[in-house]
């Protein structure tokens, strides 16, 4: 079925029993991103942000519902999405090179051609210089830029991004947000980037879609159409910021 | 001065330890006399004298020679039996549902309490010396590798699922890499564990080997002889662990860093 969205959630439900007690994670959430979007899914702490990405990625399957790539209903995961975790998910036996390298080592790709490939991610990311070293090696600000090479380096059609710089401090924050910005102008991808911050979502974001506490629904739509650099400070900013944080229950942070 | 102390401090509290173990030593084997407790310096001599005479046929070097064999066959059957059922049982869930019972059973039972069973079985040669030893370092491989497995960090499958990895590329690739500290605090335990069933075992019924000289030196109520076998067993199982945590720094360098 042809289908104007590269991927797409139709109508999926989640929820978990914990301790016997039955969690509600996801109710009825549909979603669609259009080839090349940037997505973001701006929701509170607990409103199944990472349930929807895990869902979408094919790492958990929805109760209901179903997700398609392509018009393509998929049931696990794949090379197609690639994933950068919250909490980077680096292989700490692994050289930044060799983790950079993983999705072509699990396809079989020989030794020259994959290095080859992580290492012009590498310098993507701003990393030349550490290919050797091992991620407890490096501060969380330089994991996720690993994380984020070796999600590239797949070339996945659809990029997650599960709060990747919520564990930085705000400094490192910012610049990795002005870098992401510069990363995925320079290698287009489909991307939904799922943050808790306003402004984050606000400076990434083509659209902004906002998430309810649990069980998480979608709450509203923002279109964000101030061209990119923009800056924290510009008034259509402030108004889209204030427009949007009067319509949340987020608990505003860093 | 302060410089030299604070570079070496660790050494220095080495050398300090040692020294307040053998000034207590000598200042205990004064009181009770050389009957109950020789000095140091009387056992210093005795070694020099066992390990340059034969002792019941063989020299102390061959003695050693003799335990060590016993343990590393063991060792290696055992680790190249348990490591790999050590990850079956973490990596399957119905080989865990069969093999973990079995195991919460058998596990509190020592080795020493299977020298009778081992010797009616294996006679008196090698055989229960050896499978004493087996039966000790297995149960140590096996736990270590199973909960290795257990304790994997399912977000780093999940990662490598994302790549597309097969289940065979997730256990060779992921889980096993990141049981590997877990497995190799495996092969350190069950050579100490090895090297203690093999004493033990000696104990009964050996003619030869480190066990042997202990009670051999209780026989002949020859303290020093039974004391210099002591230390000797000390500081073989002292070296072995040396070298164990030494291969682990070769073959995990990722955690180098972290033993500093």
């Amino acid at each position: 079925m042809q289908s104007e969205y590269k991927i797409e959630a139709r109508d999926i439900s989640k929820a978990f029993t914990v301790n016997n007690d039955y969690i509600e994670v996801l109710r009825n959430v549909s979603i669609g991103v259009k080839p090349s979007e940037f997505l973001v899914i701006l929701g509170p702490g607990q409103c199944g942000k990472t349930t929807l990405i895990n869902c979408l990625s094919g790492i958990m399957e929805p109760d209901r519902g179903g997700i398609f790539l392509n018009g393509e209903k998929i049931t696990e995961p794949g090379p197609a999405r690639g994933v950068v975790f919250q909490q980077y998910a680096l292989f700490p036996w692994k050289t930044v090179l060799d983790n950079v390298a993983f999705g072509l080592t699990v396809r079989g790709v020989d030794k020259k051609k994959r290095y080859d490939t992580a290492r012009h991610y590498i310098d993507l990311v701003g990393l030349q210089g550490f290919e050797k070293s091992f991620p407890h090696q490096l501060s969380g600000g330089m994991r996720q830029r690993v994380s984020i090479a070796r999600a590239y380096v797949s070339d996945p059609e659809v990029l997650f991004m599960d709060e990747p710089f919520s564990a930085l401090d705000a400094q490192t924050r910012y610049a990795m947000e002005k870098d992401i910005l510069r990363i995925t102008e320079q290698e287009k991808k489909t991307i939904i980037f799922i943050t808790n911050n306003v402004e984050e979502a606000i400076f990434l974001g083509d659209r902004i879609i906002l998430m309810t506490s649990l069980p998480g629904r979608i709450k509203r739509e923002f279109p964000v159409e101030m061209t990119k650099p923009r800056e924290y400070t510009d008034e259509r900013f402030l108004e889209l910021r204030l427009a949007i944080s009067e319509d949340t229950e987020l608990v505003l942070d860093s | 001065m302060r410089v030299f102390i604070n570079k070496y401090v660790e050494q220095l509290g080495t050398v300090v330890s040692f020294a307040l173990l053998l000034l207590l030593w000598h200042v205990v084997a004064d009181q009770v006399g050389p009957r109950y407790l020789p000095g140091p310096v009387l056992i210093l001599e005795r070694a020099a004298q066992m390990y340059s005479e034969p002792i019941g046929g063989n020299s102390m070097w061959a003695h050693i020679g003799y335990s060590l064999r016993r343990v590393l066959s063991a060792y290696f059957l055992a680790a190249g039996l348990g490591i790999p059922l050590g990850i079956a049982m973490g990596w399957n869930l119905t080989i865990r549902k069969i093999a973990n019972p079995i195991f919460e059973l058998l596990r509190p039972i020592p080795p020493l309490a299977w020298i009778p069973l081992a010797i009616l079985w294996f006679g008196i040669a090698e055989g229960p010396k050896i499978f004493i030893c087996f039966v000790g370092a297995f149960a140590v491989f096996v736990m270590n590798a199973y909960t290795g497995m257990r304790y994997t960090d399912r977000l780093l499958v999940d990662a490598a699922r994302t790549f597309g990895a097969s289940r065979n590329q997730q256990l060779f690739n992921v889980a096993i890499p990141a049981s590997l500290p877990s497995i190799f605090a495996g092969v350190q335990n069950a050579m100490s564990m090895a090297w203690m069933c093999v004493v033990a075992a000696e104990l009964v019924g050996a003619r030869e080997g480190v066990g042997f000289i202990i009670i051999q030196g209780g026989d002949l109520e020859d303290v020093p002889m039974i004391i210099v076998g002591m230390i000797s067993i000390g500081l073989i199982g002292f070296s072995l662990a040396i070298f164990l945590r030494f291969l682990e720094r070769v073959l995990c360098p990722w955690r180098r860093d972290l033993h500093q």
